[in-house]
């Protein structure tokens, strides 16, 4: 297990992680969340060394991460680049190598990834004559040439269209099932809800929340009811019930145990219920709730 | 893959990726032709040191060749002898210009446009010499009368002031070039390496280099790669030069024997003088993400190396003034300096040992120093990082 074990770094008079604390397990997707500036680029890098913390450590199987360990791991920064003018099967043959592949297997991985991802018939390519969306392929198969044990993700989805989501999800998939571990930084929840199946959301450099999505789900004291009437968000005032309102729906917020059956009757009266759900609290919910803003 | 491995993968990339762009093969091959075709240029344009073909037709006397030769090597001008059958052929030869005069018989010299004094005194005086020696051996003399009669007389030379020798003169301008080699090559290479570094930064590439590889491991390997590239334009160009100046035959200049030691010298300083520069270049490149703001701290290696260039320019004329032997240890200006001075006079080894020694000792730290500037501040980006940032960010 890739564990980070109460991370502590400051920046002059900035903090960027105050005590954070997570784990992710091999074979399972980590969706690492929290607002802009929260600290998620900083814990990752301290993955990699990139950061050194001013206290508290990042653990491999409960062993500090030594070089040949570090080799093993996977890392797509925030920021994207790579060499602009490099052929890209070159490219990514040459970061092969510096994970320590061998020179044969190094070529060979590069292309395998490269046409796992599509690009195939672009190894002669420089990087600069891509597409955006072709270069963040590129880019991901910079990251995971070497078939990494625990994959580092900052950010995969910016910049990304939708069927670039689809790929990228799918992806993640992929690997979690072929057991490698997945973290991944995003504050695009929606984008990302169905992706992970664990999270860890941070605020001001510690977690706020950390758990199995639907175990977080399910245990929530909260949930939503939506209820159409003639095809149209009903949004009659309930008394003793609060409600909210956004993007055009209409929420009652109420008690896990709630009887809702009083409420649909009465919604009944009002016309025909067209539909009507009772959920529990979705990741952007988790995560308004876990950051209060 | 070990650190020397890693090290030397990415000096492969650098090495590679430079030398398939064509900018740099162009003026390489450029620089190279241009050093070939000086040493003739400068030959025609000095003159007087062509071979020139004097055509001879008709009947001279016996011996003409022998006695011509002779009075040529006394008047210091090379020449060659070309026996044609007839004047009219001899004439065709001059005016197509592959002659220089022709002598027809013992009556004429034929000249294309213009006399040549030094040409006509050189077949007169062998001619003449030629008839004397026929005259003299009918008069009955022996071949040793007839040698003390014809001996010219031998005067030896002497200065007042020393002069260069041809030699000297050879070793000074062997000097210069050396000197104006590496400097170019120290300051080029050393600012490839700068931008090489910016670059890394500016696309962001370089976090994903740093997930798999030590700061320093990325710096030493840059270094490394673009310092073979220079060295193989260094050796290329060093080796023209030494081509140039043993095939031309310059006025003169005597530059036998000067070859080696130059290209060892080139070779030796270059390597020295571009590794003490580019760590302090590479760790310069770690602190800017932006092209702008290269002229900037550019200039401080500029400023460095510049007294060196024109403290090699004094060690040229006088390699053992006391400024130009103090200058060759300090190894900001070593490499430059004390090449000039061992190229243009004779340094004593432990000096040159000294200034190695100094120079090895001053890279090392550099390589430190360096090494913790580019840690503490390639991952900083936006504006320019102060020194001063780098070197506390990188304390941990």
């Amino acid at each position: 297990m890739l564990a980070f074990e109460s991370l502590h770094k400051r920046f002059d008079d900035v903090t960027a992680l105050d005590g954070l604390s997570f784990g992710a397990q091999p074979g399972r997707i980590v969706g690492f969340l929290g607002p802009n500036g929260a600290g998620k680029t900083t814990a990752m890098r301290c993955v990699f060394g990139l950061v050194t913390p001013d206290s508290g450590s990042v653990t491999w199987n409960n062993k500090a991460i030594d070089e040949p360990t570090r080799l093993t791991f996977g890392y797509m920064p925030e920021e994207r680049g790579l060499y602009p003018k490099m052929k890209i099967g070159d490219q990514i043959t040459h970061f092969a190598r510096l994970s320590g592949l061998a020179a044969k297997d190094a070529r060979g991985a590069a292309e395998r990834w490269l046409r796992d991802l599509d690009l195939g018939d672009r190894l002669d390519s420089k990087l600069e004559e891509l597409s955006h969306g072709n270069q963040q392929r590129v880019q991901l198969a910079a990251a995971l040439v070497h078939d990494p044990v625990v994959a580092v993700l900052d950010e995969p989805f910016a910049g990304l269209d939708p069927i670039g989501v689809d790929t990228m999800a799918d992806v993640l998939r992929h690997l979690s099932a072929k057991g490698t571990g997945i973290v991944f930084s995003s504050h695009q929840l929606d984008l990302v809800a169905d992706v992970c199946q664990d999270v860890v959301i941070i605020d001001h450099g510690h977690s706020v929340l950390k758990g199995e999505v639907t175990e977080l789900q399910r245990s929530s004291p909260t949930r939503y009811l939506e209820v159409d009437v003639d095809g149209i968000p009903w949004t009659k005032e309930l008394t003793g019930v609060a409600s909210s309102a956004g993007n055009g729906r209409h929420r009652y917020v109420l008690g896990r145990k709630a009887n809702i059956g009083p409420i649909l009757d009465q919604a009944a009266r009002d016309g025909e219920v067209t539909r009507f759900s009772f959920e529990p609290p979705h990741l952007t919910d988790l995560f308004r709730e876990a950051v209060r803003r | 893959m070990n650190s020397i491995q890693r090290i030397l993968q990415l000096a492969k990339r650098d090495f590679t990726q430079r030398l398939r762009s064509k900018a740099f093969v162009f003026s390489m091959l450029l620089i190279v032709g241009l050093v070939l075709i000086a040493g003739p240029i400068i030959a025609a344009a000095s003159g007087g040191d062509e071979i020139s073909v004097i055509a001879l037709v008709g009947d001279q006397p016996a011996g003409s060749d022998q006695a011509i030769q002779q009075q040529a090597g006394l008047l210091n001008v090379d020449i060659e002898l070309r026996h044609l059958p007839d004047l009219a052929s001899a004439e065709t030869a001059l005016s197509d210009g592959d002659v220089a005069m022709v002598v027809n018989g013992t009556s004429e010299l034929v000249f294309d446009k213009e006399a040549a004094p030094q040409l006509a005194a050189v077949v007169s005086g062998g001619i003449a010499t030629a008839q004397r020696q026929i005259n003299a051996a009918e008069m009955g003399l022996s071949a040793s009368e007839v040698g003390s009669l014809l001996a010219p007389v031998q005067y030896t030379e002497r200065t007042l002031e020393p002069a260069n020798s041809e030699k000297d003169n050879a070793r000074q301008l062997a000097a210069f070039v050396a000197l104006m080699l590496l400097y170019i090559s120290i300051l080029i290479f050393g600012q490839f390496v700068m931008m090489g570094v910016m670059e890394e930064k500016q696309s962001r590439v370089v976090e994903v280099v740093l997930s798999r590889v030590k700061p320093t491991e990325v710096l030493t390997g840059k270094v490394l790669g673009i310092g073979l590239l220079g060295l193989i334009q260094v050796v290329a160009v060093g080796a023209a030069l030494v081509f140039t100046v043993s095939t031309a035959h310059l006025a003169n200049l005597d530059f036998s024997g000067i070859g080696l030691p130059l290209l060892g010298s080139l070779v030796l300083w270059y390597l020295l003088g571009y590794a003490f520069y580019s760590f302090m270049y590479g760790a310069l490149g770690s602190t800017i993400s932006r092209q702008e703001d290269m002229q900037g701290v550019a200039m401080l290696p500029v400023l460095m190396i510049l007294p060196g260039f024109f403290l090699g320019q004094m060690a040229l004329l006088e390699p053992d003034a006391t400024l130009a032997r103090i200058a060759s240890f300090i190894p900001i200006w070593s490499p430059m300096v004390m090449a000039t001075r061992s190229t243009a006079g004779d340094v004593p080894v432990w000096e040159v040992a000294v200034a190695i020694a100094l120079i090895v000792a001053t890279t090392i730290l550099l390589v430190r120093l360096g090494g913790r500037i580019y840690r503490g501040a390639i991952l900083q980006t936006g504006k320019k990082t102060k020194l001063r940032t780098a070197w506390r960010s990188a304390n941990h």
